[in-house]
């Protein structure tokens, strides 16, 4: 359960968002849209506590995050609109850094047999710098399920993406959603998602 | 326990990262052999002339060397965002510096210290000034690693211009220079010398990631 | 009383009233200290060249001067979060580089008929010219960043690790044996030094460090005035 009070950003002086109050619970998505540059990527940095507002309250679960940073991070997979892949490494290698750097039990054949659902497995051994921007973007959304996190929080995850992988990253949506999971992404794309809400941003 | 084991997953890449870029640390050792041919050759063969002061040169090429790899010290896992993923798994970005720095020492560092004998070679030193110049080496290296590692995460904040990181690594490492050459003056007490050699660096290790720390976190807030 | 030092407003009411009188002073002051020079007597062994000692000396004295100002200044500034003295160190800075500069090349001047060369690496001129690069960095440093509070946050604990060269001028001439000369003039001993060459000395001294002050006070206006604007 995550609960934003009353946030607003300044930069430089400059308003970015003001008073935004948005509550989300349990098995519930919300889409963030609004024009290029109204602060959507800022409003999520906020969040997660990268950029630091002035005034407002975030709590999850009840808690203030900012007390309790790293409790809330323990729940949370950020997809930033960079890849955070490391372009020397092989997709094996990332893979593994993000699985054990995030503690989960996902079993291997269960990771390789991800890696199949985004027709990735070929890739195994090669480095990510020699894959298309689609498919590292791919490799990059696969932390989603990899980290195994409660809140998702996503910016721009449909970039660089075919028709098909959309079409899966929406019924993985749909499956952290019945899990009991929450997300929350910022997006131009509008996805067919059931049960999906819209803040506007301006 | 769960702590240890991410420092060891973070040392696990840093060394796969390590055996990836390889060439690039080639290149830095290249770069120090052909510096010394180009003082050589500018400097005439006289042997005992070269044999006074290879010592000098060795050390002034290595700082040069080192300064070389300066950008790629936190660039890449900052722009890709890899430096937030870490931090948001629990591991606070002082650690992540002090982890850098050792990772910088082992794997950037040391192998220069096999260059070492074979330049030495080249310029005839005695036995004992080539001990002594791998024993300074090993601390003034750690040293220099986290003066880079202050100037590097400095100059992430920097759109304009990255020479300056260099010129602060060169100017803070004058005492280190002064230090390790003036342990082969006979008249100089070489134990106190060595002493001093790794206060200085235990005083950096202590102050670095803290400063670091505070660079990147301002570096990411203003990204 | 002393509220000017840390408050811009207070600083510019202040200095509306005394810079007029500065400037007159320091010039009078100025012109007494060279015709005091123009009379001052020869050195028997180094004959008209000891004059350039009324330039040497003060701008040393100037260029350590606002060195540990400027470090003063950063240490409040950390610790109280002071904008003011992130202004002065912005202001101050190519004044002691300037210094710096002239004493180096006064000296270097003096050097070539006294001891026979422009430059010798000793003690006392390696870390003066140490204290030039580091004026150096910390100007170009106030150039390189686009974030102010960055820019002033690294430029001050630059200056507090770098103030570690001040004793080390200072002191240099007592721990190493060098060609240059120990301080003639210090608080706890007479001087070394006849009277007839110290009057005129100390004068200068003082003319120099009130030339300083006004050129500082002109800057740090200047520096506030375009800190207001953005």
């Amino acid at each position: 359960m995550l609960l934003i009070n009353n946030l607003s950003f300044f930069r430089n002086d400059n308003l970015i968002f003001e008073n935004v109050n948005v509550s989300l619970s349990n098995g519930q998505v919300i889409q963030i849209r609004g024009k290029n540059g109204s602060g959507k990527t800022t409003f999520l940095k906020v969040i997660l506590n990268i950029l630091i507002s002035k005034t407002g309250e975030i709590f999850w679960e009840g808690q203030n995050i900012k007390k309790n940073i790293f409790k809330f991070y323990n729940q949370v997979t950020y997809i930033a609109d960079h890849n955070t892949s490391s372009r020397k490494l092989s997709v094996l290698d990332n893979i593994k850094f993000w699985k054990e750097l995030s503690s989960s039990n996902l079993s291997d054949d269960d990771s390789l047999l991800l890696l199949e659902t985004f027709n990735l497995k070929k890739y195994l051994n090669v480095e990510t710098m020699y894959l298309s921007s689609g498919e590292i973007k791919k490799l990059e959304l696969l932390r989603l399920v990899l980290e195994q996190k409660k809140l998702w929080i996503l910016d721009e995850p449909y970039n660089h993406l075919d028709d098909l992988s959309t079409e899966i990253l929406n019924q993985t949506f749909v499956d952290h959603i019945n899990n009991d999971g929450i997300i929350l992404f910022a997006s131009h794309y509008n996805p067919v998602i059931s049960k999906l809400e819209i803040l506007e941003f301006n | 326990m769960i702590l240890i084991k991410k420092i060891f997953l973070f040392f696990k890449r840093e060394s796969k990262l390590f055996y990836r870029n390889i060439v690039d640390l080639f290149s830095n050792i290249l770069f120090f052999f052909l510096s010394i041919f180009i003082f050589v050759f500018a400097l005439g063969t006289d042997e005992q002339l070269l044999k006074s002061i290879g010592l000098g040169i060795i050390w002034s090429l290595l700082l040069l060397s080192s300064t070389l790899s300066l950008r790629r010290f936190y660039e890449e896992d900052f722009n890709n965002g890899v430096l937030i993923i870490i931090h948001m798994r629990g591991i606070s970005y002082e650690l992540i510096v002090f982890l850098k720095i050792l990772s910088h020492f082992l794997f950037v560092q040391m192998p220069f210290l096999i260059s070492i004998p074979v330049a030495s070679l080249l310029f005839n030193l005695p036995i004992y000034e080539v001990y002594n110049l791998m024993i300074t080496f090993i601390i003034g290296s750690l040293i220099l690693s986290c003066l880079s590692s202050m100037s590097a995460s400095m100059n992430l904040l920097n759109k304009a211009n990255f020479s300056i990181g260099g010129i602060i690594v060169l100017l803070f490492s004058i005492p280190i220079i002064i230090f390790s050459v003036g342990i082969n003056e006979i008249e100089s007490d070489y134990k106190s010398l060595i002493n001093i050699l790794i206060g200085i660096a235990l005083i950096f290790l202590g102050i670095s990631p803290w400063a670091s720390a505070s660079f990147l976190k301002l570096a990411i807030r203003n990204k | 009383m002393f509220s000017f030092l840390i408050n811009p407003s207070k600083f510019n009411k202040f200095t509306d009233i005394i810079f007029k009188p500065l400037v007159f002073i320091s010039s009078v002051i100025l012109i007494v200290g060279l015709i005091l020079v123009y009379l001052s007597p020869l050195d028997y062994q180094q004959g008209l060249t000891v004059k350039i000692m009324y330039i040497h000396v003060p701008s040393a004295w100037l260029a350590l001067l606002t060195y540990a100002i400027m470090t003063i200044y950063s240490i409040i500034g950390i610790a109280f979060k002071m904008p003011f003295s992130f202004i002065i160190n912005r202001a101050v800075a190519p004044i002691g580089a300037v210094f710096t500069l002239l004493c180096l090349i006064s000296g270097s001047l003096w050097g070539k008929p006294m001891w026979g060369t422009w430059w010798v690496w000793d003690a006392r001129l390696t870390s003066v010219s140490i204290l030039l690069l580091l004026y150096l960095v910390i100007i170009f440093l106030n150039q390189t960043f686009e974030n102010r509070d960055v820019r002033e946050k690294t430029i001050a604990i630059f200056i507090i690790i770098g103030s570690i060269n001040l004793p080390i001028i200072k002191f240099s001439v007592d721990w190493w044996n060098t060609l240059h000369q120990p301080a003639s003039i210090s608080k706890l001993s007479a001087p070394s030094i006849d009277g007839s060459m110290l009057q005129p000395l100390l004068v200068m001294t003082i003319a120099f460090s009130l030339i300083g002050l006004m050129i500082a006070v002109l800057r740090i206006k200047a520096e506030i005035l375009i800190r207001k604007n953005h």
